[in-house]
């Protein structure tokens, strides 16, 4: 569905003096920088998948995004969505992908929501019957109906994204480019945006790429992730496996009823308690060895953070 | 078909977000006659000291007053809403959601934030015009061409907005530009053979203001030359022509504001 080879975009920054008679000067003699966004980046996604698109702020992702939503143009490099083209911005290819923007907006300001809706029904080419069907289905699936007729300023930043989805989706498209779709939203309003991702993509097929700063967002909606860092790509798998590789493995805890030792077998001695990082292939092993060495209290596996995961993917270099 | 369904979404979008603000349309007419009063004032003090002026009589100066309050109700209405909305969308990277729409962006950006209201202008000015029309005793052939030399200068007004337009991609903050054009548009009011030398050459050339205003008064008096109104009518779709190609250029460098 979404076919990316070989991707560059580089962007041209003028550079400007600092103060005053910096910025007087580069009135007059403009010094431009490259900035390298995207760098060789190749990736493909099935119809159908839901993709987490993770990097640091700053790493090319809404680039991407932008890119394969047909509103950059790339400096080389090809892809294909759904099919297209997206430089061409053919009316037909807009008809099959959607792309919300967690800071951005596109409804009606000063309107209700259902004006949005009634404008892009219109203007999407919409038949009438059907996308009121779709109409009635997003309302109900993100429980819109008490803001439909309410100005949109009027909204909370949670009430507005539910609405922004609804809007974006109303012509079914194939390809949802999410990017920080959950930016700024409390943890119940996140939640929602969740679960309506989940369920819209079960019901609809649609192939899902998204970005999110929140690592909840990625292990609830994405089974594969593709982790970028300066414009380049660092990891494309599944989930879990990038915790196998990058976290360092699992974190198998003992606390002993005795005085732990200093070390045993695999365990060292961490705040008092028997602590060993290991792949998930050795974890019953070392479980088992502490098991017959000591006399264990109590006992806990925990997979590595995230986060931390990701910081120490983000801080390699490549 | 479906053109026209979008065109009216975006027509009736406009008009409830105006309704929104409460503006009386009362409040807008009374405004409207106001202005066109005052629009011609100075046309009354000046004719009070020469029956003619460069050949042109109070009724046929009318004529040209007449269009030019038209041509600042399209500008009210539509060209002016329409650009500050534009370098809004721009500036904060909104103008994305525009892109991804599937209907031509220049046809969106041109309708998308009007001020429907304001079209009370133009019926002023064809009120105005149609006062002069009756006291230069204009046929129906010289209302036909003075009508069409009226939409190929409306046609240049919004190919000069869509140039300023597509300069906001590069610059970003343009509004100031729509001063310029409100400007240029101003010196309108009068028949363009009043003015000399450079401002006359600016005013039929540069800024082809004189297309909007005194072509169509000229062909109301019949006296504008068939070679002259289909000139006028080939700069009009040449500037279209233009606008349209700096239009797309633009688009294409569009680097939108990072998120």
């Amino acid at each position: 569905m979404i076919q990316v080879t070989a991707l560059n975009k580089v962007y041209t920054v003028p550079k400007r003096g600092e103060g005053l008679w910096g910025s007087i000067r580069s009135l007059f003699s403009r010094e431009v920088e490259e900035v390298r966004a995207v760098a060789d980046l190749s990736f493909s996604i099935q119809a159908g998948e839901r993709v987490g698109f993770l990097g640091p702020n700053g790493a090319g992702k809404t680039t991407t995004l932008k890119m394969l939503a047909g509103l950059l143009v790339p400096s080389s490099g090809e892809r294909v969505v759904a099919g297209f083209d997206p430089s061409k911005r053919d009316p037909a290819f807009l008809r099959r992908i959607t792309l919300v923007m967690g800071q951005k907006q596109q409804l009606l300001w000063d309107l209700p929501p259902i004006e949005t809706f009634a404008l892009n029904r219109a203007l999407f080419g919409l038949d009438e019957a059907e996308a009121r069907r779709t109409q009635d289905e997003l309302i109900e699936l993100l429980e819109l109906g008490p803001l439909l007729n309410r100005p949109v300023r009027n909204l909370s930043l949670g009430e507005r994204m539910k609405c922004e989805l609804a809007a974006a989706l109303l012509h079914r498209p194939d390809v949802l480019f999410l990017d920080e779709p959950t930016i700024g939203l409390d943890v119940r309003a996140q939640g929602t945006v969740r679960r309506f991702i989940a369920e819209w993509n079960e019901r609809s097929g649609a192939t899902v790429l998204l970005t999110s700063h929140y690592m909840a967002d990625i292990a609830a909606l994405c089974p594969r992730v593709i982790v970028i860092a300066g414009g380049a790509l660092r990891y494309d798998g599944p989930l879990k496996d990038l915790a196998e590789r990058y976290g360092g493995g699992r974190k198998v805890v003992v606390r002993t009823r005795d005085e732990a030792p200093e070390t045993l077998g695999p365990f060292t001695r961490e705040d008092g308690a028997l602590v060993a990082r290991l792949p998930s292939a050795e974890v019953a092993a070392a479980v088992d060895f502490a098991l017959r060495q000591v006399a264990v209290a109590d006992l806990s596996i925990e997979e590595p953070p995230l986060e931390d995961v990701l910081s120490k993917l983000f801080a390699e270099r490549s | 078909m479906s053109l026209g369904v979008s065109i009216a979404a975006l027509m009736r979008a406009s008009l409830l977000t105006t309704m929104r603000y409460r503006a009386s349309f009362f409040g807008e007419v009374a405004m409207a006659v106001a202005w066109a009063f005052w629009t011609t004032v100075p046309l009354f003090v000046v004719f009070d000291q020469a029956p003619t002026l460069a050949g042109w009589t109070t009724e046929e100066a009318l004529a040209v007053v007449g269009f030019f309050i038209i041509a600042q109700g399209v500008l009210e209405a539509l060209v002016d809403p329409n650009l500050r909305a534009v370098v809004e969308h721009v500036r904060q990277g909104t103008f994305d959601f525009v892109l991804l729409k599937p209907i031509d962006a220049q046809l969106y950006v041109s309708l998308h934030r009007t001020e429907p209201l304001k079209l009370v202008h133009c019926v002023v000015g064809a009120g105005v015009v149609a006062y002069a029309a009756k006291a230069v005793d204009a046929g129906p052939v010289e209302l036909l061409s003075a009508t069409l030399l009226m939409f190929a200068g409306l046609t240049l007004l919004h190919s000069l907005w869509t140039v300023v337009v597509s300069s906001a991609f590069f610059f970003v903050k343009v509004d100031n530009l729509s001063w310029l054009i409100r400007a240029g548009l101003d010196a309108g009011r009068w028949p363009v053979s009043l003015y000399r030398g450079f401002v006359r050459f600016v005013l039929t050339f540069v800024l082809p203001i004189g297309l909007v205003t005194t072509y169509p008064a000229l062909a109301l008096r019949g006296e504008l030359k068939p070679s002259t109104g289909l000139g006028a009518m080939v700069i009009a779709v040449l500037f279209a022509g233009v606008a349209r190609i700096a239009w797309t250029q633009s688009l294409r460098r569009y680097s939108s504001a990072s998120s």
